[in-house]
């Protein structure tokens, strides 16, 4: 979830601005008091604002519509990043929308006021020089910064990657405004950070789901990049004694025995939680409550389960390095 | 910026360098150090954070900027940006960003 500071509603508060993967942008209004809860940002019709894929609340499922790309049948791309940005220098803050899948990026404009926006629920596609703006890796959010100093914004965005195996990892890239205040027009996509290729044997950098931001972080007067991300590594495997080969050998018996005893363990409790809710609307807070309360019933021994596992891991991996893969946040120092 | 003396090999490599079209793909903007896992505090900022997503903001108007994180499950949480007596250095602990009710700050995710 990439989030905004600004003054969304004009009121001299910051707001922060962020959209989830829930499909639409999110808006938390600040006050002289600090910040309410945050809410769906909604167009002049009253609708949420959205690419085409959303979470629906009150069906509690995945849906998708068209009616913001005037689309019977929408690619689906949900809208997880969004900015809030004046695109055509009317004095209010229209929006712009990325999505996950695909990449592309879609202004929105507002025809209202920031005292009283009124989003036209029509996305229009960002061209990135010739081509719409995209990022098929899967974009993770834009941010807006002045990179080359002209004054005006332009665009670094980060991508996920492959996030959990060995394919290309993400990277970071630019695409600079050529255009003017209030008439924005954005070059092809350059490269900041190179997709990852992974294969590492310590954290190097962040290789997969890389989020953006730029700051002069050493004060030396020019930008330098700040990025979340996941690093994927295997630590360098080394010869075991005969002894630790033993070790290594019974923890492995071990451990099989400990996984199964789980998936029987897993079974008694979802053939618990289907007899009890059989007939029941599976998605109805009645069905849930019921698992719930199943499930609670067996958590105590579920954490005994999972602690067992997870020393036995432990220790396993200690012996034969498996691949790691943790969240950090890096400093790109520009030179 | 840091000066930084080009020799040689580096010349004959812009040189070369110059000969290929930029792409995406390929690295065209400009040279970064090897990067570096920031702290905040003596823990690494951002870990056991799903998807940790930095965004520079003055959160406590020192005129600093401080880096705020989300993450995935839309949760928000912001390490200050250190000022000692040889000026601005690490950060600080990370923290949750709060509410006026005194809550952490949740978005809603599905």
């Amino acid at each position: 979830m990439g989030s905004q500071f600004v003054d969304f509603n004009g009121d001299g508060h910051t707001d922060v601005l962020a959209a989830t993967f829930d499909g639409s942008p999110h808006i938390m209004y600040g006050s002289a008091e600090g910040y309410g809860k945050p809410e769906h940002v909604m167009d002049a019709a009253g609708k949420r604002v959205l690419i085409s894929s959303f979470w629906n609340y009150e069906d509690r499922a995945h849906q998708e519509t068209g009616r913001s790309l005037g689309m019977d049948n929408p690619p689906k791309e949900r809208c997880i990043s969004a900015l809030a940005f004046d695109w055509d220098n009317d004095g209010d803050l229209d929006l712009l929308l990325g999505s996950y899948e695909n990449g592309h990026l879609y202004r929105q404009m507002n025809e209202g006021t920031n005292e009283k926006p009124a989003f036209t629920g029509k996305n229009i596609p960002i061209m990135a020089g010739d081509t719409p703006f995209a990022i098929k890796e899967k974009m993770t959010a834009p941010r807006l910064v002045d990179w080359d100093g002209d004054g005006d914004q332009d665009i670094i965005a980060g991508s996920f990657g492959d996030t959990y195996r060995d394919g290309p990892g993400g990277g970071v890239f630019l695409s600079i405004n050529t255009g003017k205040i209030g008439k924005p027009s954005f070059g092809n996509l350059q490269v900041l950070i190179p997709r990852s290729k992974k294969g590492q044997a310590s954290p190097t950098r962040p290789d997969a789901g890389l989020y953006v931001d730029a700051t002069d972080h050493d004060g030396d007067g020019d930008l330098d990049l700040i990025v979340g991300g996941y690093s994927m590594w295997t630590p360098p495997a080394r010869k075991l004694t005969a002894k630790e080969e033993a070790r290594l050998s019974t923890l492995r018996d071990e451990l099989a025995a400990i996984q199964k005893s789980q998936r029987e363990f897993f079974k008694v409790v979802n053939d618990e939680v289907t007899a009890s809710t059989k007939g029941m609307d599976r998605k109805s807070d009645a069905a849930r409550a019921k698992a719930t309360e199943i499930r609670k019933k067996y958590a105590q021994k579920r954490r005994k389960i999972s602690k067992q596992s997870s020393q036995l891991n432990d220790e396993i991996n200690a012996l034969v390095p498996k691949p790691q893969r943790k969240p950090f946040v890096w400093l790109y120092e520009r030179q | 910026m840091r000066t930084r003396i080009m020799g040689l090999f580096t010349l004959a490599s812009m040189a070369w360098a110059s000969l290929l079209v930029p792409a995406m793909g390929q690295s065209s903007g400009p040279e970064f150090a090897a990067p570096q896992r920031l702290k905040a505090g003596d823990a690494y900022l951002g870990a056991r954070r799903l998807y940790p997503s930095p965004v520079i903001q003055d959160v406590d108007g020192d005129g600093v900027g401080d880096v705020v994180i989300g993450d995935l499950m839309g949760k928000l949480t912001y390490a200050n940006r250190e000022i000692g007596d040889e000026g601005v250095t690490g950060f600080g602990r990370e923290r949750p960003l709060k509410d006026r009710a005194g809550e952490g700050v949740k978005f809603h995710n599905w």
